[in-house]
Formats: C-alpha cells, sequence, structure tokens
C-alpha cells in the first residue's frame, strides 16, 4: 500500500464520514453548472436580448463563483476539524505534518474531481427544468429548447478543477497541527464558554436600532445616502448581538436558578452557551447571507410590481389613442379606423369612445387648464365602469389620478381647487370637492363641469382629440398581439396597456430571473451552513444523551431538548435576517414611495415557509440518529 | 431487594457469542455486593443487564420484586432515575453543567423545586466534602472529585440501588481508598444496596461479598469476615486461583 493508496481508499472505504462534504462541493457545482447551462443557450449569444442582460448575468456567475469559494473552503475547514482525532493517530502512528498535508490535498482533489463530475451529471439531470422555469419567467419570445451544454459543461469543469485545486492547496497549508495529545483528545475540550461585556452588548442593541430606526425613518433619495451607512451599522450590530448580546442573556439566564433549572431546560441553555463560540459565527454569517437574499428577491419583486402596477392603475382603458398636436381631422380620422382595423384583425371585441380634450387659460395660472363637461367624462367613466358623475348647475370638481404616481412638490388638486373656473360673463365657479379617478389621464389634474357651464365656458385654447377602448376581459393574447401592432403601426400615438406590460416583464424578466436564482444559491447554501454546524457536533450530542440516558431520560424529553436545540439553531439567524428584511424592504417602499407590504409579506412569508419545512425534515433525520445512538 | 434467576445473554451477530449463562443471583436490602472476574468474563454484561441498559436473552431480573425489563420505555427512564443510581468509571459528568448542576440533574429532569433541589446538594455535598468546588466546571476538579461529584449525583435522590462500575478505574490510589471509604460510608449509613464491578482486589475488599465470574459463569463466592486485611488477601488467592496472577487483570474491559 502506497501512500497515495492509502489517501484514495480513506476516502473511498469511509463513504459515510465523506458525505456531508461531498454532497456540499456537488451542490454548488450543479448550482453553477445549470446556472451556465442558462447563460450559455444559444438563444441568448444571437443577440435578442440586450447587452446589460448578459452583463448582469456574467456578473451573477462571477458572484456564485466567488461564493462557491468560501463555502467550499467552509464546509472543508468544518469538515477537517471533526476529523482531529484523526490526524492526532496518524501523527501518533509517525507520519509527517508533509504527509497529512499531502493526505488532506489529495484527498481533497479526489472529492473535489467526483463532485465536479457528480455536479454536472446532476445539473444536466435539472438542466430541462430550469430551462422551463426560465422560459416562463423570462417572457423572451424565443422558446429555450434543451441543447447539449458543451461550453457549459468546459467552463464549469474547468473552473471548479481550479476552485477545488485553489482549495487543497490552500488547506493543506492552514492546516495547523497542534500538541499531539489536544489532536487525540479531539472535541473532547472545552474552547471555554464566551463572555459578554455589557458595553458591547449595549452597543449591540445600540447599534440595531440606530441602523434600524434610520432605515425607516428616511424618506425618497434620503434611503440611497442612508443605505452604506446603515448595511455597516447593521452588520456591525448583528455580529455584536450573536457574540455579545446573546452570550449576555443566556448568561443572565443562567444565573436564574429558577427558570434554568426547570426540567430539561438546563440541558437545552448549558450546552448553548458552551457552543456560543462557534454558532455566533455560524449564525451571523446565515443571518447576513439570508438578509441578502430576502433583500434582493424583495427589491426586485417588490419594484416589479411598482412598475407594472402604476402602469395599469394609471391605464384603465385596453387601448387609448391621442394624436399628435398637429395633426389633422382627416389623420385622426385614419388612426382611428387603423385601430379598429388591427382591433377585429386580431379578433379582439372592444367598445369605443372618443371626445374632444378642450384646455383653457386660466387666470391666476401659468398654464392651461383641461375642462371637461360631466357627460364627456361619463361616457368615458362607464367604458371602464367607474362611477359615473351626476354634476348640478353651476358646480365644477377637482378630479386628480389615484396616487399610484406620486410627483414631487404641491399635489395637482391643492392648485386647481385654489383657483375658479372662470365663465364667458365674468363670473366664477368655485370647485366644490376633489376625487380621484383614472378616467383621463392627465398627470395635472382637471376640471370636471356640468355640461350647461361648459357651453358658456370661454375661448379654448387647445384642443386635443382623445379615444379609448375597452376590451372585453379574457382577451389578453390577442390584446398583445395587437398592441404590438399599433405599436409598429401608428408610430406611438396608440397606447395599449398590455402590450407595454408585456415589454415591461420581458425586459424585466432576465434581472429578475437572476435575482432569484442568486437569492435562492444563498438561502439554501446558508441552511447548508446550519447543517454542517448541527452535524459537526452530532458525535458529541450523541456521547452527551447516551451518557444521560443511562442515568433515565426518557424519549420524550429527548426529543424536547432536540427539537428546542434545533430549532433555536434554525430559527435564530433567521428570525433575524426576517426582520432585517422587514426593515430593507420598508426602506425600499420609502424610496418608490409606494406600499410593498403585500410583495414584501409575500417574498418573506415564502422563505420562512421554506426554512420551517426545511427545520422538521432536518429535526426528523437529526431526531432519528440521535435516537437510534441512545436508545 | 435484587434477585437474577437463570439470566443469560447472547449477542446475535455473525458469530453469536454467549456472553452469560444462566446466571443466579440475590442481594439482601443494604448489603455491599462486588463482581470481579478476568476481562470478557460478563461482568459488565451482567451489570448492564441490572441496570436495565440492556435486556437479558432469557431469564428474569427482579427489584424489589418488579422486573423492570418488562416496563415501557419511558416508565422505565423513570424507574432508572428515581430508582438506581450509578458511578461510572470514566465519571460520565456533562462538562457543559457546573459540579452542582450536575448532581441536582437528575431531579431537574424530574421537575423538583429549586429550593429543595438546593438543600439536597448542599446536605450531600457536605458529607462527601466537595462544597468547596460547587461552582467550578467540571474540567476545573481532579478525578477523585469528579467521582465523589458522580456519587454525590447518584445519591441525591437516595436510590434503593446504587450499581457502580470500576469506579476506581481512573483513580489513584489514594484517590481510590476515599471513594470506596465514601461507599462503604454510604452503604453502612444510609443502608442503599450497592452492586460494583471491579478489578482492583482493593476496592473490592471493602464490600460484604465478593462474587467471582469467568466466562459468562458464576465461579464462586467469598465472605468478609471482620478483618478487611484477611479478605483482601482471600480475594487475591481467588484471582490466582481462578488463573493467571492476581495483578496481570488489565483495566480495559470488553
Amino acid at each position: 500500500m502506497t501512500f497515495r493508496q492509502f489517501a484514495f481508499n480513506n476516502v473511498l472505504r469511509n463513504k459515510r464520514l465523506y458525505i456531508a462534504y461531498f454532497l456540499s462541493s456537488m451542490f454548488t457545482v450543479m448550482v453553477f453548472f445549470t446556472f451556465a447551462i442558462f447563460a450559455f443557450h444559444p438563444a441568448f449569444s444571437n443577440g435578442s436580448v440586450n447587452q446589460n442582460a448578459l452583463l448582469g448575468m456574467a456578473a451573477a456567475g462571477g458572484i456564485i463563483y466567488v461564493f462557491s469559494f468560501f463555502f467550499v473552503l467552509y464546509s472543508m475547514s468544518s469538515f477537517l476539524q471533526s476529523r482531529k482525532k484523526e490526524f492526532g493517530l496518524l501523527i501518533m502512528l509517525g507520519a509527517t505534518n508533509k504527509q497529512i498535508r499531502l493526505m488532506v490535498f489529495l484527498e481533497n482533489i479526489l472529492i473535489g474531481f467526483f463532485a465536479t463530475v457528480g455536479g454536472i451529471l446532476a445539473g444536466l439531470l435539472f438542466a430541462k427544468a430550469i430551462l422551463l422555469v426560465a422560459e416562463n419567467v423570462l417572457i423572451i419570445s424565443e422558446s429555450l429548447p434543451f441543447y447539449f451544454p458543451t461550453l457549459a459543461t468546459v467552463v464549469t469543469f474547468g473552473s471548479f478543477m481550479l476552485l477545488f485545486f485553489f482549495i487543497s492547496v490552500f488547506v493543506s497549508f492552514i492546516l495547523r497541527t497542534n500538541k499531539l495529545t489536544d489532536l487525540v483528545k479531539g472535541d473532547k475540550q472545552s474552547k471555554g464558554e464566551p463572555k459578554a461585556s455589557i458595553f458591547l452588548s449595549v452597543l449591540a442593541a445600540l447599534l440595531l436600532l440606530i441602523g434600524y430606526g434610520t432605515a425607516i425613518y428616511v424618506e425618497g433619495v434620503g434611503v440611497v445616502y442612508a443605505m452604506i451607512p446603515v448595511i455597516i451599522v447593521v452588520t456591525l450590530g448583528t455580529y455584536l448581538l450573536f457574540t455579545q448580546l446573546s452570550v449576555f442573556f443566556i448568561r443572565r439566564f443562567k444565573n436564574n436558578t429558577s427558570i434554568f433549572w426547570r426540567k430539561t431546560n438546563m440541558l437545552l441553555f448549558s450546552d448553548l452557551s458552551f457552543r456560543m463560540k462557534d454558532n455566533a459565527r455560524t449564525f451571523f454569517m446565515v443571518a447576513i447571507i439570508s438578509t441578502v437574499a430576502f433583500s434582493a428577491i424583495g427589491s426586485l419583486y417588490g419594484f416589479q410590481s411598482y412598475l407594472t402596477k402604476g402602469v395599469k392603475e394609471m391605464n384603465p382603458f385596453t387601448v387609448t389613442y391621442s394624436p399628435w398636436r398637429d395633426d389633422s381631422k382627416e389623420i385622426i380620422e385614419n388612426d382611428i379606423n387603423k385601430i379598429n382595423a388591427i382591433l377585429e384583425e386580431e379578433n379582439v371585441e372592444a367598445k369605443m369612445e372618443d371626445m374632444e380634450l378642450t384646455y383653457y387659460e386660466m387666470l391666476d395660472q401659468d398654464r392651461q387648464v383641461l375642462i371637461t363637461k360631466a357627460s364627456d367624462y361619463n361616457r368615458f367613466a362607464a367604458l371602464i365602469g367607474e362611477e359615473t358623475l351626476n354634476l348640478e348647475k353651476d358646480k365644477a370638481i377637482v378630479v386628480e389620478q389615484s396616487d399610484a404616481m406620486l410627483t414631487q412638490g404641491t399635489k395637482a388638486s391643492e392648485v386647481l381647487m385654489a383657483s375658479n373656473v372662470p365663465l364667458k360673463s365674468g363670473e366664477e365657479i368655485k370647485p366644490s370637492h376633489v376625487i380621484k379617478s383614472d378616467v383621463l389621464g392627465e398627470l395635472n389634474g382637471y376640471y370636471v363641469v356640468n355640461d350647461d357651464i361648459y357651453n358658456q365656458l370661454g375661448t379654448v385654447v387647445r384642443s386635443d382629440h382623445s379615444a379609448a377602448w375597452k376590451a372585453e376581459d379574457g382577451q389578453t393574447e390577442q390584446v398583445i398581439e395587437a398592441g404590438r401592432k399599433l405599436d409598429e403601426r401608428l408610430d406611438h400615438k396608440a397606447f395599449s396597456v398590455e402590450y407595454q406590460l408585456y415589454e415591461i416583464n420581458k425586459a424585466f424578466g432576465p434581472i429578475l430571473f437572476i435575482g432569484l436564482f442568486i437569492g435562492i444559491v444563498f438561502f439554501v447554501s446558508a441552511g447548508s451552513f446550519l447543517y454542517f454546524r448541527l452535524f459537526t457536533d452530532l458525535d458529541e450530542e450523541k456521547r452527551k444523551f447516551r451518557s444521560i440516558a443511562k442515568i433515565g431520560l426518557t424519549e420524550t424529553e429527548l426529543k424536547k431538548v432536540v427539537n428546542r436545540q434545533i430549532a433555536l439553531l434554525f430559527f435564530s439567524p433567521i428570525v433575524v435576517a426576517l426582520v432585517h428584511g422587514i426593515v430593507a424592504l420598508t426602506a425600499l417602499s420609502h424610496f418608490f414611495d409606494y406600499n410593498l407590504t403585500v410583495e414584501s409579506s409575500l417574498v418573506l412569508g415564502s422563505f420562512a415557509l421554506i426554512q420551517i419545512v426545511y427545520f422538521l425534515i432536518v429535526r426528523f433525520f437529526y431526531v432519528k440518529q440521535v435516537k437510534r445512538m441512545v436508545f | 431487594m435484587l434477585r437474577l434467576s437463570k439470566v443469560s445473554k447472547i449477542y446475535e451477530g455473525k458469530v453469536a457469542y454467549r456472553a452469560l449463562t444462566d446466571i443466579n443471583l440475590e442481594i439482601e436490602k443494604g448489603e455491599f455486593v462486588s463482581i470481579m472476574g478476568p476481562s470478557g468474563s460478563g461482568k459488565t454484561t451482567l451489570l448492564n443487564i441490572i441496570s436495565t441498559n440492556d435486556m437479558p436473552t432469557t431469564g428474569e431480573v427482579e427489584i424489589e420484586g418488579e422486573n423492570p425489563h418488562k416496563l415501557k420505555k419511558n416508565a422505565l427512564a423513570k424507574f432508572r432515575r428515581n430508582e438506581l443510581g450509578f458511578i461510572f468509571q470514566d465519571f460520565n459528568l456533562l462538562h457543559t453543567l457546573t459540579v452542582e448542576e450536575n448532581i441536582v440533574l437528575p431531579l431537574t429532569l424530574d421537575g423538583t423545586r429549586v429550593k429543595e433541589m438546593k438543600e439536597k446538594a448542599r446536605d450531600i455535598a457536605e458529607s462527601l466534602g466537595i462544597s468547596a468546588i460547587m461552582k467550578k466546571r467540571t474540567y476545573e476538579i481532579s478525578g477523585g472529585q469528579a467521582q465523589r461529584v458522580a456519587i454525590a449525583r447518584a445519591m441525591i435522590h437516595k436510590p434503593k440501588l446504587l450499581l457502580a462500575d470500576e469506579p476506581t478505574g481512573n483513580l489513584d490510589s489514594k484517590a481510590s481508598k476515599d471513594v470506596m471509604k465514601m461507599l462503604e460510608e454510604i452503604n453502612d449509613k444510609e443502608k442503599t444496596s450497592l452492586l460494583m464491578v471491579t478489578h482492583d482486589p482493593q476496592a473490592a475488599s471493602y464490600s460484604d461479598r465478593v462474587i467471582f465470574i469467568r466466562d459468562g459463569k458464576l465461579h464462586s463466592e467469598i465472605h468478609r469476615g471482620e478483618n478487611r486485611q484477611a479478605f483482601f488477601q482471600k480475594i487475591i488467592d481467588m484471582l490466582s486461583l481462578m488463573g493467571g496472577d492476581g495483578n496481570d487483570f488489565s483495566s480495559v474491559r470488553v
């Protein structure tokens, strides 16, 4: 048996020991590979997707790669931690440091090779699924058929063999060989309980409060300036929260014997404080990574809904037509006929209304103001099923658009309410109240007056023609197709909401997809960190529970302790991340001045749900393992 | 108090192994019995069966007229916690807990009131001379102290039967002597029945009766007379008679 054979057999015959490390490495390769399959898809390279999206994808690939590096490094080092005893034994038998490093290096290369190959194979299985998902999220005109990803395979294989090579070199160098007895004793030694300083604990709470306070308080553009400082403050605060404040609370708790000595609390919390040093780092990392995932996905989703919802709310009609200012009557008539023809061509059943928008000079305002008669307004309102107005004689009201898109400065309605509607006779009519409606698209607001009064108004300064169509529900596809044709043939005079939304989604799709992908990668790896944390201590846990079971520990008590222990491990960082996420998304909604509650709760809620499912699965296997050993 | 009738244990596996054959054994209330025998003779198997950590293949175990092996899992755990006390060679203390917390652990699991726990822990610590180290952690105390803490934990709920597995195996001679004296005193004062498995003839000489087993069968037993010194000699003689030298028993058990 040569040394090389020894190192290889050590891995191959010890599959159980290496499986966790192997699987997590394979997982990272798989993630990268599936992303590469997507990114290198021939449908993109022929230039149908814009350059920015491709750049974004390249950046995303880079982020995944760098992240993979740290992830593999972390799994490697936690894996080596659990093998101290083995190294001790080898040194005792006379292995030199150099040989141990060589062994670790060889093992790593071997595992790395198989993980890369395995990851690529597993990725191929998922390729079709990921392409299908991409096709649906992306809204691209071409479909994304399955192809044999030669380029993606080569790139993945090359970059990951390189990654594993560097990690092997890196790890074998940082592998410190401590005193032999320490190694052989392995993890039996106490790492010492972490101590908490009151000053730093208070600082932690303070930093978090300041960070949260600022993030929630600032509005508009201030959010951008506050972002970097808040991120730094909150990150620091989170670190101190886990390393200091939590330790502080646990210690306080331990000193309270009436709680600490109650039933299984003692077992649970003594362990918690004992492990806090290791846990704190993991918690911190998981909390930050998850926060990044939550905020990224939350903001992208929120941004998309902000864009689409705004457009939708402002444009209740299927198609609106507004001609250029100098278009003659014939052109307008011609255009309207064209639109009707196109709608008919696409089998869209729609009703149409049109009117003249008349603008008047106002005495105390430096702009022309739209004044419409109630009957015109009501015709348009009826078309989209809005409430019609029943105006008494010599009454006027102000209409402004609903505040989906708020402009800076004074509201349109305030300006209009402040002045009166002048009549030919020199009389003036004071507007009575403001209503919100999207019936007519006029950003600056307008007056609606009774038909009789309308006839008594002064001279019309400007008059625009406006026509609107409302299609019956359930014709989305035809409407989009019609919208495309309208856009082509009427050079932007006709506006179709559905088509506009389709275009926004199409442009936004790749960004959303990439964001979603990276967010999920981050979140899943956060889960893996927790898994590693839990299973590194598994052997010691088993030993501990066995020795307690000898004295007498019922299965229910064991389950209770283990259950709470895992719950604390799994949920404390995620709860912190969720709170961070809520604050971040609140700040975002302040920035847009747009309510993101539904979107935030949807994103954060689904992550919380996933974490709960993950917790249940891990708990099932963990309890099974411990129970098999103990009872 | 404790009665074993025709207890046998066979370990199934690729090669079935008969660890114990038809063991009959009875221990009176307040008696202090040692079990001795060479490595692999089945001492630990026997103790595991009595301590309900292992099931006999055939035969019956009765503790105060009750067969604990017939209890359900949870009830069995409670039985162990309330009726039995354990002392181990490697102390089996939890290093995440302080000495005091280790001692009250069985009571905490039972949900005793804190005040009562504190009192009991203080009393027992005083009688075992470990009051000064109550707030220390387990890695800050010596082996002898650790074993005394383990005894305190085993005794805090006043068990009917105290089971000790090589209690002096990890201790130096001075600490061994202290621990054995302490066990003898507990047996004397509290009238706790005591069953101990040991390799150490010195330790065994503190008991009332020594039972020798070999190859899973009872070999013989000797009773202590008035003189511990003479008893010690008799144990040594018996060990040499059983084969091998009196002092060549390794401390590594199967």
